[in-house]
Parts: structure tokens; C-alpha cells; sequence
């Protein structure tokens, strides 16, 4: 792809980010309830000190002007205060975030470890017992809830077998030094092995949880296409060349049919994030998904905005990543 | 692999079939043919006669629910029939190659040329780095005839023309220079002045490889100027083979002769073209007399019983118990 045409393509997303704070914004606005009214809760104050909150806060200017005054210091990071815990929203979500980016990377890698091989073997054994058995598998995957199947998880391998933690991140014992926030990552800089042992046991529950459903998915997508290549003319002919069965099945046939599985990877991605407000709850993980979760019960306003504009950001993100990534499989398409 | 004595392929009683919903179809039913070093076996017939199968399944490239079986099945010398997967995957691509019928879909899309070619160059073991794969692929895209064939290595199949393609496909199953090249309707897909090219360019390879060629057409006039010996095909039959000339200037088969009253060529061109009335046979409602009964025009009584190849003369054989010259026509 040529430079000046990605530069259009990332040009191309300024206006649909534009929308998207503006909805962020009007939903905010218009959400019944007083800003002013929660922040100073049922504490008896003079209608002088709500006017000074609301000329702090700019709740008198207009609505134009607070939407330019909010997207400008969103764009700064700045969402305000947070009202619990009375520190900028930005640092109580960036506290939060490297722990929910770990848990989705790591269930995005799971479920595309589990789906591909999967898929690509329900496939080359169609309508044998394997491809039922997935086949009702991946249904069973896809319609299941994802927090029940936690909870199955949590029943099995930690309260009946005891092999795994129930909850939380990792053991208080293993201190490491903040470098990414992603424990997998730090504690292996800081060279503490028995730490990282210990930070994959907490993350496996929780990610199994989240890459299960979507592994579902991404296994039938790979069936489907896979089952459309391996009858195309190219792989006739590959075998033809007198290639091995790997060679035809494992590179023929498969770099071809990975473009549909890595589009909808990137974007179910999105759906990861939505998982995690409910998986980050059942196993006590201290992500983005649990910030949000209390933030809503709490009304805490500033951080609900400020979570919900960066989950439409990365969206709007992961679906560019998903055109540019079925672009680079696909070099019949010039952008 | 020194050359044994007799043809190169000999297929003795070859039968494909598929269950389908509708029932068994019998898409080769028990053709036998042979091939000799260096010659050109022509091979026609209506589309869906069943002369791409033939020889897929005589590559073992049939897929399930197909079933194959022959009586024999021998390549120059080794008996096929005999060999295990590994056996039949090292024939493939090194002695006995094919180029599909469709280049724009036979070659992968989301590989480069270079990568295509010089596959098969590694898995047949006759490059031993792909430095020399990738000069010895070079050097095919320049013996077809690609231009600039260096500067063009590293590009995808989308992007060169359809007639280049089919040229890629060619230097692709030529790259380990077999003994037999399979070519199924190389010209289908192209337009008229590219289609001799194409011919023109298997033809001066034969020559050059001394390979043989199996030419799979629908059209008696390439066969005419190609082949040495034509096979006709008809519902999954043969039902005339023999010397070209023999074939083109006394058909035995009405069939044959319909296919050749409806060729264009310059005694024609002022009559008008006579295609064959009516349908292939469907081939789950195959009659159980000749197949070729509903079309045939010197079709009578006497034909409504099965009929067998029956030789016309020691290397003309005619399916036809009316057949033009038999003395029992
Ligand atoms: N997968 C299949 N299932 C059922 N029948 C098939 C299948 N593949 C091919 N056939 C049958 O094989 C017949 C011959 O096909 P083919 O060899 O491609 O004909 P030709 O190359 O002469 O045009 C077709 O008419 C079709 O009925
Ligand atoms: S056997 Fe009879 S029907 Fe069949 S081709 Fe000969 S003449 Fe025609
Ligand atoms: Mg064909």
C-alpha cells in the first residue's frame, strides 16, 4: 500500500471520531440527572456553592461551547476529576488499563490458538465425528454466556480442583517494578520467573473465559472458508505440483482462507472489550471493565465518559486495523 | 528412471464415479488409452464428457465422494496402481504434469510467482537452494515467453494478463521438465491470436523437452493441427480413437463427424456450421443402450443394445455398431 493512501485512509477516520465524541458528549448531556446535584450529594449546601461548582465545572456556558471545550481537553486527555476518587479521571484509567489490555491480548491470542487449528481440521475432516463435535462445540460457544461459562470455570478448576486462583490478579507476594503495567511483560523483564508463573495462573481463568465465545466464532469462520478454498481450482493444482498435504493444506490453502478469520479477529476484538465489563466482575479483575461497571453504579459521570469515548476510539481503531490487515493478506486488493 | 519398453502411459479400464444424492454417476466409465514418448494425444468431446476427470483421476487428484479403480494403470514401466501416496506424490509435478483448465483460477492468488514455481522446483528436490530455484524459475518465465522475466518474479498472478497467466501456469508444470504434460483446455480462456501462441509455445516445447503431450480440447481443429492421435470422448465414453488423419478424414463415429461438420475451417466457412442436435445425456439418466442414440441421425433398431469399442482396423477403434466402413455397418 502506498504511503499518500494510508495517510487518506487514517485522514478518513477524523470525522468518524468527530461523531463519535459527539454522541459521547450529547449522551452524557442529556442523561437525566444533575451533575451538580451528585457531586454535592445529599450534604446540605447553599445554592451559592452549587452556582460556583456549575461555573467550575462550565455547566453555565452553552452546549456548543461545552461540546469545543470538552473535545479539546479530551483530545489533552483531560476528562475532569473523578468523582470517588477524587483524583483526573486519566490517571484512575490509566491505572486500570494496562491490566484489561493484557486480558484481551492474551484472550485474542488464546482464541485464535484454539480456532485456527480447530477449524482448519473441521474442515479437511468434514462430516466426520471431529467436525460434529465442533461444530456443536462452537454453537455451545457462541450462545453460551460468557460470564456462566466463568463461573463454571471458576467452579471447576479453582473451587473443586484447586489448580487455579479464583480471583484477583496476582499473589500480593510478587512485587515487580511498573514498566508496561502488563504483568506477563514486567515481571519478565524484572527476570522473576516464579512471578510470571503465578501472573499467568490468574489471567488463564479470565481469558479463557473471554477467548471461549469468541474462539467459537473465529473457529466456524475458519471451517467455513477453509471448507471454500480447499475447493478451489489453486489447491487442485497445488497438489498437482506434487506438494505435501501440509504444504497444500497448511500454506495453500490456508493463507487464503486466514483473510476472513484475521478481519472478524479484529473486529470481535471490539466485542473483547464489552466481555471484559462482565468478566473483569466475575473474576475480580482490577481492569478498565470493572472501572466501569462501579463507575456506572456509582454515577461517577467523568470516568463513565471517559471510558466509553475510548472504547468507541478503539472500535473505530480496531476496525481500520481489521481493513488494513485484510488488505495485506489479500494483495489482490490495492488500496 | 530409465525408459522401459512399451508407451509411456498405458490406462487399461479407468472408472470414476461419485454417489450423489441424485444416484452413482459414472463420470469415466472404463477408458483405456495409452500414450507413447513424444507424441500427442489429442482428446475431444462436449463439455461434461469427462475428458478433465479422466485424467485427474489417472493423476489420482480425484477428490471424495469420487471413487477411481482401473485394471492398469502404468507409467513408463511402474505399475501406479502399486505405488503408496508418497510414490504417486513424487510422479506428480516431476514426471507427469497438468495445466488446468482455468489459469485465473489455478494459480493461488496470495503468492507471488517466484514462490509458485519454485515450489515445485524444492519439493521434487531439483533445486538445492532457492537461489538456484529462483534462477531456474526465471529461466522458465523466459522459455514461455514472459517479458522481462527477472523484473516480474516477485509479482502476484493478479498481476499479469490472462494470456501471461496461462504462460505462468505452463512454466509452472514444465519447471521439472516431465515426461508427460496434461494440458486441459489450454485455450479456452483466451482470445483467438493468443490461443495460437499458446499452442504454438507447447508445441515448440514438446519438441525442445521431448515430452508428451496429452491435449484436452473441444475443438477438432487444434486437435487436427496438433495432435499425432485423437480419443473421443462422449458421456464418459470413448467412442473413437485413432490416428489423427484417419480420424479427421474418415470418422467412423456419427458422433465424431457431427463434431467435424460444426469446425470452422476455410472448406466450411462458406456452409453453414451444423452444431450436434440435442443434449449430453444427463449421467444420472444414462440410457442403458448407446449413449448416443437420442442425437444420432443414422441411429435404427438395431442399436438399442449396450456397444462395445470394437476395433476397425489395428489402430482405429469406433463404439458404434453402424459405424461408417464396418462390415457390419
Ligand atoms: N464432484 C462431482 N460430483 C458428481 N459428478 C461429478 C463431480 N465432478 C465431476 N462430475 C461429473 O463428471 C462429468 C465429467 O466432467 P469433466 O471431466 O469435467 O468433463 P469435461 O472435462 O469433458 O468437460 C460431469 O459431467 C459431472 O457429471
Ligand atoms: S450405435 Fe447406432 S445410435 Fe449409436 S452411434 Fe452408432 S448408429 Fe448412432
Ligand atoms: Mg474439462
Amino acid at each position: 500500500m502506498r504511503i499518500g493512501r494510508l495517510i487518506e485512509r487514517i485522514a478518513g477516520l477524523v470525522p468518524v471520531l468527530l461523531g463519535v465524541s459527539v454522541i459521547v458528549f450529547l449522551m452524557i448531556t442529556l442523561t437525566p440527572g444533575d451533575p451538580v446535584e451528585i457531586m454535592l450529594g445529599d450534604s446540605r449546601s447553599s445554592p451559592e456553592q452549587e452556582a460556583a461548582l456549575r461555573r467550575d465545572m462550565g455547566l453555565d456556558r452553552p452546549m456548543v461551547e461545552r461540546f469545543f471545550l470538552f473535545l479539546g481537553n479530551a483530545v489533552r486527555g483531560e476528562f475532569g476529576l473523578s468523582f470517588f476518587h477524587r483524583r483526573p479521571v486519566i490517571d484512575v484509567i490509566g491505572e486500570r488499563l494496562p491490566a484489561t489490555i493484557e486480558l484481551t491480548l492474551v484472550a485474542l491470542v488464546l482464541s485464535l490458538v484454539i480456532a485456527i487449528p480447530l477449524g482448519v481440521l473441521a474442515a479437511v475432516k468434514k462430516n466426520t465425528w471431529f467436525d460434529r463435535i465442533g461444530t456443536v462445540g462452537s454453537l455451545l460457544g457462541v450462545s453460551m454466556p460468557g460470564f456462566w461459562f466463568g463461573i463454571l470455570l471458576i467452579l471447576l478448576f479453582s473451587v473443586k480442583l484447586g489448580w487455579l486462583p479464583v480471583a484477583g490478579r496476582i499473589g500480593f507476594s510478587a512485587e515487580v517494578p511498573f514498566v508496561t503495567g502488563m504483568l506477563l511483560i514486567d515481571t519478565l523483564l524484572a527476570g522473576r520467573l516464579d512471578s510470571f508463573v503465578e501472573a499467568a495462573r490468574h489471567i488463564l481463568l479470565p481469558a479463557l473465559t473471554l477467548a471461549l465465545p469468541m474462539a467459537a466464532i473465529l473457529m466456524r469462520v475458519t471451517r467455513s472458508s477453509m471448507l471454500e478454498v480447499l475447493r478451489a481450482d489453486y489447491v487442485l493444482f497445488a497438489e498437482a505440483k506434487g506438494l505435501s498435504r501440509a504444504r497444500v493444506i497448511g500454506r495453500h490453502a490456508l493463507k487464503n482462507a486466514l483473510i476472513p478469520t484475521v478481519t472478524v479477529a479484529a473486529l470481535e476484538t471490539g466485542s473483547l472489550l464489552g466481555g471484559n465489563m462482565i468478566v473483569e466482575t466475575v473474576f475480580g479483575w482490577p481492569g478498565l471493565g470493572r472501572l466501569v461497571v462501579e463507575a456506572i453504579f456509582s454515577r461517577n459521570y467523568p470516568i463513565v465518559q471517559a471510558a466509553v469515548l475510548l472504547y468507541a476510539v478503539t472500535y473505530v481503531l480496531l476496525n481500520f486495523i481489521a481493513d488494513l490487515l485484510y488488505t495485506a493478506l489479500n494483495p489482490r486488493i490495492k488500496l | 528412471m530409465t525408459a522401459a519398453a512399451g508407451p509411456l502411459l498405458l490406462v487399461e479400464g479407468l472408472t470414476t464415479e461419485f454417489a450423489t444424492r441424485g444416484g452413482l454417476v459414472r463420470a469415466v466409465d472404463d477408458v483405456s488409452l495409452r500414450v507413447e514418448a513424444g507424441e500427442c494425444l489429442g482428446v475431444v468431446g462436449e463439455s461434461g464428457s469427462g475428458k478433465s476427470m479422466t485424467f485427474l483421476s489417472v493423476m489420482g487428484l480425484v477428490r471424495p465422494p469420487g471413487r477411481v479403480s482401473a485394471r492398469r494403470l502404468m507409467f513408463d514401466g511402474t505399475d501406479v496402481l502399486a505405488l503408496d501416496e508418497a510414490g504417486k506424490r513424487a510422479l506428480r509435478g516431476r514426471d507427469i504434469a497438468i495445466t488446468m483448465q482455468d489459469a485465473l483460477t489455478a494459480l493461488n492468488p496470495a503468492f507471488t510467482v517466484a514462490t509458485q514455481i519454485t515450489e515445485v522446483l524444492i519439493a521434487h528436490n531439483r533445486a538445492a537452494s532457492m537461489g538456484e530455484a529462483r534462477i531456474k524459475a526465471e529461466e522458465m518465465m523466459r522459455l514461455v515467453g514472459i517479458p522481462a522475466a527477472a523484473s516480474r518474479l516477485d509479482d502476484y498472478p493478479h498481476q499479469f494478463s490472462g494470456g501471461m497467466r496461462q504462460r505462468i501456469m505452463i512454466a509452472t508444470a514444465l519447471a521439472c521438465r516431465p515426461r508427460l504434460l496434461i494440458a486441459d483446455e489450454p485455450t479456452t480462456a483466451l482470445d483467438v491470436t493468443i490461443q495460437a501462441q499458446v499452442l504454438d509455445l507447447i508445441a515448440d516445447l514438446r519438441r525442445e523437452l521431448g515430452m508428451s503431450v496429452v491435449l484436452i480440447t473441444h475443438d477438432l481443429g487444434v486437435v487436427a493441427e496438433h495432435a499425432d492421435r485423437v480419443m473421443v470422448m462422449y458421456a464418459g465414453q470413448v467412442v473413437e480413437d485413432g490416428p489423427t488423419a484417419t480420424i479427421i478424414d474418415r470418422p467412423a463415429h456419427p458422433y465424431t463427424r457431427g463434431l467435424i461438420d460444426c469446425m470452422p475451417n476455410l472448406e466450411t466457412l462458406d456452409r453453414p456450421v451444423h452444431p450436434i442436435p440435442g443434449q449430453v445425456p444427463s449421467p444420472l439418466d444414462l440410457p442403458p443402450h448407446c449413449r448416443f442414440f437420442d442425437r444420432c441421425e443414422r441411429a435404427g433398431p438395431q442399436c438399442r443394445v449396450p456397444v462395445a469399442l470394437l476395433p476397425l482396423s489395428p489402430d482405429h477403434g469406433v463404439r458404434c455398431i453402424r459405424a461408417e466402413g464396418a462390415a457390419h455397418g
